[in-house]
């Protein structure tokens, strides 16, 4: 069965909010549920699938969150999905309610996300792998790693292979800084230059404060349903013409000598379900943790070649205009980023097929891709959307 | 540097299949573990061999010399004694670790660098391994 746009995108709903002070990222998720459901021209009462991944700390809810999430909704769906892989759960939970939506298996699925990191006051155990001591983690989390860091084992690795230098990394937080300008609902719409990165604090180098992405609360949702039913809906349905997924490894000790990342199994997989090539995207969201995470993400999926896309930024191909304008709200790096990103690659997708971005808008965009990663680089989902 | 004390590091929970590395690196010793059925190395220690996975994996001596193949210099860290340096360490029978590197000044960590580890003594039941720059008697030329 081919599920090339046999399912679309119909409504999509960012929180404005950056700060939600003593919110409940449910009661946040809920306000996203109504507004995604709004935007579609659908009420709760449709729903009868639901996508979350809320059990990791900050995001209000445990190990069985789906449960909890549908009950403090008030709908008892006949099809869940709590898949978790890290920020890009969204974009993987896309494809498979695609799945779900074209067999059968549901009609109306709403895939929903909020975390309040700024405010969450429990220090509750977590038990991802980036913390827990035991089993593979016995032989790394003694050592303290932070995941900025292991981002910075790969940009450092980055460097040594391919000469790629701080300057290069520090141009794309200049770059979706300045798509951030133009969105109201960033959190930091202030113009930066490369020398401003390099002169902010090392975190864990080499990465530097203006290298990781901002730390909000926030929250998104949207709804998908068949294509036939998308027809009748209030705006214009968002084809999923492609989508692909992987997950590799958690631990550092994993990490491939040539920093190859599961975005090189699941980018070949979406372009060629959506029967596209790389010159067909109109516009791209590509998560940005931090500014490493992005570059790694363009070569994996094949916009540039290995070790080469430290000039590819620098050569502005990124910014609207650019070959591949990316991270037209600002991404994580300037505009929000509560923990689990892929939401709102999703969101900016449609949002720029609409024409509808908050920030820089893309002119007749027609094929979109949300990428996304997890963890630090352990999955990656990638969805080709088109109208 | 000062000495690290039991605060600045979460202990590992040690397992059945872990136990013979923590008892080793108790005596100094560092362990990694070798498929019984391909010969090859592998990393980190499991209950099957990812080379064969019906064959349980044998525990060898490592030499414990490797080179540094990726750092970074923790400012802010998780907990404290930041900064410090986390890293990969490719030894030499080919397999990678993760570990801290000690004793040596952050602008002369290069990639490369021949490395040779060293245990911290966290509490009775545990030696953690972590990595210093070689000393000439422990073979600078790789």
């Amino acid at each position: 069965m081919d599920l090339s746009g046999k399912t679309a995108i119909v409504g999509a709903f960012e929180s404005t909010r950056r700060d939600a002070p003593r919110v409940h990222p449910f009661a946040l998720q809920m306000d996203c549920i109504l507004g995604a459901l709004d935007d579609a021209g659908l009420a709760l009462k449709d729903v009868d699938g639901l996508c979350a991944a809320s059990g990791d700390w900050a995001e209000g809810g445990g190990t069985m969150d789906v449960i909890e999430l549908a009950e403090y909704i008030g709908i008892t769906p006949t099809y869940v999905n709590s898949t978790d892989v890290g920020g890009c759960s969204y974009i993987m939970q896309a494809g498979q309610a695609a799945a779900a939506i074209a067999t059968g298996l549901a009609e109306v699925v709403v895939i929903s996300y909020a975390a309040c990191p700024r405010w969450w006051p429990l220090n509750t155990p977590s038990f991802d792998p980036f913390v827990f001591p035991a089993g593979p983690g016995q032989y790394e989390i003694p050592y303290a790693p932070t995941l900025i860091s292991t981002y910075g084992l790969f940009a450092r690795r980055h460097m040594d292979l391919y000469g790629t230098t701080p300057e290069q990394l520090a141009q794309v937080a200049v770059t979706f800084r300045n798509h951030a300008i133009q969105n109201p609902h960033a959190r930091l719409r202030k113009p930066i230059t490369v020398d401003d990165v390099l002169a902010s604090p090392m975190i864990a180098s080499p990465l530097h404060r203006l290298d990781c992405c901002v730390v909000t609360d926030g929250g998104g949702a949207v709804v998908m349903t068949s294509r036939e039913r998308a027809r009748d809906l209030k705006k214009k349905p968002v084809y999923l013409a492609g989508y692909g997924a992987a997950v590799a490894r958690t631990q550092n000790s994993q990490i491939p000598d040539d920093l190859k990342t599961p975005a090189a199994l699941s980018g070949p997989r979406a372009f060629a379900m959506a029967g596209v090539t790389h010159d067909d995207i109109d516009v791209a969201q590509i998560y940005d943790a931090f500014t490493v995470t992005p570059m790694l993400a363009l070569e994996d999926l094949g916009f540039c070649g290995r070790g080469e896309s430290g000039s590819f930024v620098a050569d502005g191909n990124l910014t609207l205009g650019g070959r591949l304008p990316s991270n037209t709200d600002g991404g994580g790096l300037s505009s929000n980023h509560p923990g689990k990103r892929g939401i709102f690659t999703l969101i900016e997708s449609v949002r720029q097929l609409r024409g509808e971005g908050p920030g820089v808008q893309v002119p007749d965009a027609k094929v979109a891709m949300a990428h996304g990663l997890g963890g630090t680089f352990c999955s990656a989902a990638t969805a080709i959307l088109a109208v | 540097m000062t000495a690290p004390t039991t605060a600045m590091f979460t202990l590992p929970v040690q397992d059945e299949t872990s136990a013979p590395f923590w008892e080793a690196a108790r005596e100094g010793r560092f362990l990694i573990q070798r498929c019984p059925e391909t010969g090859r190395y592998q990393w980190y220690p499991r209950a099957h061999s990812i080379h064969a996975p019906h064959a349980r994996p044998e525990w060898v001596e490592a030499s414990g010399r490797g080179e540094l193949l990726s750092h970074s210099v923790v400012h802010r860290g998780n907990q404290p004694g930041d900064p410090y340096v986390c890293a990969l360490i490719r030894l030499e029978e080919g397999v990678t670790v993760f570990s801290r590197v000690e004793g040596i000044a952050e602008n002369d960590l290069r990639a490369g660098l021949p490395l040779a580890v060293a245990f911290h003594s966290l509490d009775d039941s545990t030696s953690l391994p972590v990595f210093r720059p070689r000393t000439a008697a422990q073979g600078i030329e790789a």
